[in-house]
């Protein structure tokens, strides 16, 4: 098996982010069919499926949709490109590239929800997409593509792009809503969930970017088609966002259930020369890291990560050489959900201090010897404890990293150095 | 109803309790800092974890319901140990300033610690620094590093003042309580903050530093600051009252009360009473006891008929207005008896929350009385009689919160052209002492130091019990009767407090109640 360019299709070719170029490759084309659909009918065929969430969290999107409630209330359709998950960067490419395939896949998603207004919050770091899908929806608006009647279908549908200020919480889909209303970024407590009670606390649906440009795809090639891809429980294909210590790092479409190593070694063109693998994280900082060996085994679907303990998450494969100190790796992860936390949730908000300032000790030699134990306790006493999984996204990374890298931060304690780099401190390793 | 099972004991509740909510009603301890049953649900200090049969997951008793058969338990080794652990994160970056500390001996942290805490802290790195002794407003001072974020008082300045001062500012563990540019937390109900504050983070100005609270009794009473009657605490020593907190009444004030009614204490202490009893006679000034001199008022009074008029405020008990008003009409002999209203322009008024305009504990109970007795003269006839010199000596009883009758002067002088004027309050005043000719200042007692009955602005009558004794020989109303028949009082005993049956409906069904104000 190889690359499956099958939502990026089109990637390579620079007129696809216009409304005409989009149009001439057949774009728009699927609308005008799932227009003349039943909404019903869409969510039957999302479900049949078995797309899943590509944000991270991997819930199948046609049961999603199926748990708002019909109470005659308006509803939202929110696209979440709040892409924040350190090392990720496939939603960035595809809005870059091909805006109007969020934007079609946006209007049949919402036509199926029966949502009459939509928006694409979007990252207040994305300049650069948010211009370019500003310019998209306008293009889309003039068309008769959003606006009143669209294609004489008797539909509405409002689409506003919402940029944020660029808080990784905002990513969380109630942290989304918060913002989007104007509050402070914060998650907000579950249940009411936002099916039954989201923004403005009406029924309101979240996806990603990458699952709602798919859904134009399901429509088109219809649930078997799109099963052609993937397995059975994981189907489909997905963008990856490879980063690390390998030649040619990027986004790269695959089916799911492709070998880790393939990706590794035949797409991105192996480790840079004389370089061993040392450790992938393989769903974006917050996943459990896997070893070398255990890479070796894993394949890119949701089951199989998730039983060797970690996750597919938003498909950001971080890879590790063995160039690479893990205490300082860490120290970088621990840093940046101590930044990030909200400060709503008491385990978390502490939690994640506590665990930088002593992972950060033992990085400028200050560690203890009762640190690397202590970690594990504070980490395990994270997981689960709070309104949302900004707490376990910054527990996991640590007892994983502590406990398959424990060498590492023994040594580190012990000699007050590192047992890759040796004595260099962390800052000029880093300047 | 419900049934379910906590920690073992099967309980009905009502359907759409929460789990913390059934905890509280079946009367078992369960850790918590940020729920608060007259706010909202927040959910955030993550301590009322609970293990419910069937869910791997530990889950929060505020935010979850209960269900049919559900079976809770706080009590698993699973729950301590989060518990615990909950305690300690709030625990890291708080300062170890217990014994400087105005909310020791009260605190959230340190009930908790004691109960469901008792470990060494681990905790050897450095305390994240924040904002100390923050101005909030005139009434309350913040505290940034002792805050533990439950946002109670940002929840109550958003649902209960609807004033919305206060917010989190920052996030993570560099969050702050803060206020915005320009607009402090100034709005009347400013000290609710501190008392819903489960740690030492918000003080008040009034209290802090000035007792530390194991040198406190309480007692329970019923706040005079004005015709809504919130239930109160009260908190005394030998040097008299210190500071007044809400208890729950679902029925009269919920959990809340003003901040001016907190300063209600101020005028029942000491510095600001009438110590003894003054007869001004031309030059002449004795100092004399109450008792004393209300006697030698009585001997004058007795069948001197219409030429004596009495003045009363809304001040006192059903049963002092029923003993002075039955003295006056058969002993004395009069029915010019008048109603002292305060700044009656306002006197209607409605804050939307609690406090009224009517600035009396009992204004209805006088009313009630008076027309029992079928009084009814008006004001002006009163302002007629003094110029025409048909009443000759006037009685007057009140106001015993003098600063809410903006009038009070302007009335002291035009009361003080009866040739013979006794004036009976608790409270020490300038315009009473500058007044010459016939006079007799006698000392009241205040609220805190009698019994009896004061009926609110809906009518429900609220009883009242002796909490402490601040000015020895003050006498009651009733009290100033017997010494004007020149009969001997009876000595009476102060019990602190009031009995369950006393304090009414509301207050026996409040479902959330501690050991401690509105915790």
């Amino acid at each position: 098996m190889a690359e499956s360019k099958y939502l990026t299709e089109h990637y390579g070719k620079p007129e696809y982010c216009t409304l005409d170029g989009y149009k001439k490759l057949g774009g728009y084309q699927v609308l005008e069919k799932a227009l003349k659909m039943q909404p019903q009918q869409i969510i039957d065929e999302v479900k049949a499926s078995g797309l899943r969430g590509r944000g991270g969290a991997g819930f199948a999107t046609g049961v999603k949709w199926g748990f708002l409630p019909n109470n005659g209330e308006p509803r939202y359709l929110l696209c979440n490109a709040d892409e924040s998950e350190p090392g990720t960067f496939k939603d960035r490419l595809m809005m870059e590239r091909a805006p109007h395939q969020l934007i079609e896949g946006m209007i049949i998603s919402a036509f199926a929800i029966k949502a009459k207004k939509a928006y694409i919050y979007i990252r207040g770091e994305y300049t650069g997409p948010a211009a370019i899908l500003e310019k998209a929806i306008a293009e889309a608006k003039a068309a008769g593509y959003l606006g009143k009647n669209i294609l004489g279908s008797g539909f509405d549908l409002d689409l506003d792009l919402y940029i944020g200020a660029g808080a990784y919480i905002c990513g969380e889909e109630t942290g989304m809503i918060s913002s989007l209303e104007g509050l402070k970024g914060q998650p907000k407590l579950k249940p009411p969930f936002p099916a039954v009670q989201g923004y403005l606390r009406k029924p309101t649906i979240v996806n990603n970017v990458e699952t709602l440009a798919a859904v134009t795809y399901i429509i088109r090639d219809g649930a078997a088609g799109y099963r052609k891809y993937g397995t059975e429980k994981s189907a489909g294909t997905k963008l990856f966002s490879i980063s690390g210590n390998v030649n040619k790092p990027g986004t790269y479409e695959v089916p799911l259930g492709y070998k880790l190593m393939d990706l590794i070694n035949i797409e991105c063109g192996g480790m840079k020369p004389g370089r061993k693998l040392k450790a992938v994280v393989p769903g974006g900082s917050s996943a459990p890291v896997i070893t070398a060996e255990e890479c070796e085994r894993a394949t890119l679907d949701y089951e199989c990560l998730a039983q060797m303990g970690t996750m597919l998450g938003s498909g950001a494969i971080i890879v590790i050489d063995d160039s690479n100190c893990m205490v300082d790796v860490l120290s970088t992860i621990t840093h940046f959900y101590h930044h990030e936390s909200c400060g709503q949730c008491t385990p978390c908000r502490e939690g994640t201090g506590w665990m930088e300032k002593i992972v950060h000790g033992i990085v400028h030699g200050e560690g203890k010897p009762g640190d690397i134990d202590l970690l594990l306790k504070i980490a395990d006493q994270m997981k689960g404890r709070t309104i949302c999984a900004l707490s376990d996204a910054a527990a996991l990374p640590v007892l994983s990293f502590v406990t398959k890298f424990r060498d590492e931060f023994e040594y580190f304690i012990r000699e007050k150095k590192s047992k890759v780099r040796g004595g260099q401190i962390y800052a000029q390793m880093h300047a | 109803m419900l049934k379910c099972t906590l920690n073992g004991r099967e309980v009905e509740v009502k359907e759409g309790t929460t789990i913390i909510e059934a905890f509280y009603q079946n009367k078992i301890d369960i850790a918590h800092y940020c729920w608060h049953p007259g706010l909202s649900i927040a959910g955030v200090c993550r301590l009322c974890m609970v293990e419910i049969e069937g869910n791997p997951r530990l889950q929060i008793a505020c935010n979850t319901v209960v269900t049919e058969g559900m079976k809770v338990n706080n009590q698993s080794a699973k729950v301590k140990e989060a518990v615990k652990w909950g305690l300690d994160f709030h625990l890291i970056n708080h300062p170890l300033d217990c014994p400087i500390c105005d909310q020791a001996g009260e605190c959230g942290l340190q009930d908790q610690y004691m109960k469901y805490g008792q470990y060494d802290s681990e905790m050897a790195e450095a305390k994240q620094k924040k904002h100390k002794v923050v101005d909030l407003g005139p009434r309350v001072v913040l505290d940034s590093e002792r805050c533990i974020l439950c946002s109670r008082c940002v929840r109550f300045t958003d649902e209960v003042s609807k004033t919305n001062e206060l917010g989190i500012f920052n996030r993570g563990d560099r969050a702050e309580i803060g206020t915005f540019n320009g607009k402090p937390l100034a709005n009347k109900y400013s000290i609710n903050t501190v008392d819903i504050c489960p740690v030492g983070a918000l003080t008040s100005k009034d209290f802090r530093f000035r007792q530390r609270v194991w040198f406190l009794k309480d007692a329970e009473t019923v706040c005079t600051g004005c015709s809504t009657g919130c239930n109160v605490k009260v908190y005394y020593n030998r040097e008299g009252l210190f500071r007044v907190k809400p208890v729950y009444n679902s029925e009269v004030n919920g959990h809340w009360m003003c901040d001016e009614g907190r300063d209600v204490y101020k005028f029942v202490n000491k510095e600001s009473r009438l110590l003894d009893a003054r007869v001004v006679s031309g030059v002449k000034s004795e100092h004399m006891t109450a008792f004393e001199a209300a006697k030698r008022v009585g001997e004058k009074l007795k069948g001197a008929g219409k030429t004596v008029g009495l003045v009363l405020t809304g001040s006192y008990t059903v049963e002092e207005y029923e003993a002075i008003l039955s003295y006056f009409k058969t002993e004395v002999g009069t029915d010019r008896v008048f109603h002292w209203i305060n700044n009656p322009e306002s006197f209607e008024g409605f804050d939307g929350l609690l406090l009224r305009g009517d600035r009396n504990p009992n204004t209805r109970g006088l009313v009630q009385a008076m027309q029992k007795h079928g009084l009814t003269a008006q004001w002006k006839e009163l302002t007629e009689a003094l110029s025409t010199g048909s009443i000759q000596t006037l009685v007057v009883a009140g106001p015993e919160n003098q600063v809410w009758f903006p009038d009070f002067k302007v009335k002291v002088a035009e009361l003080s052209k009866a040739t013979r004027l006794i004036w009976m309050t608790s409270g020490k005043s300038s315009a009473l002492d500058e007044l010459k000719g016939e006079v007799t200042l006698i000392p009241m007692k205040s609220y805190i130091e009698k019994s009896g009955t004061f009926v609110n602005h809906t009518g429900r009558a609220q009883t009242i019990r002796p909490v402490t004794s601040i000015v020895k020989g003050a006498l009651s109303l009733t009290e100033v009767v017997t010494a004007f028949r020149g009969e001997a009082l009876q000595g009476s005993e102060v019990v602190p407090g009031r009995s369950e049956n006393e304090v009414g409906r509301g207050r026996i069904h409040n479902e959330f109640t501690l050991s401690r104000g509105t915790w």
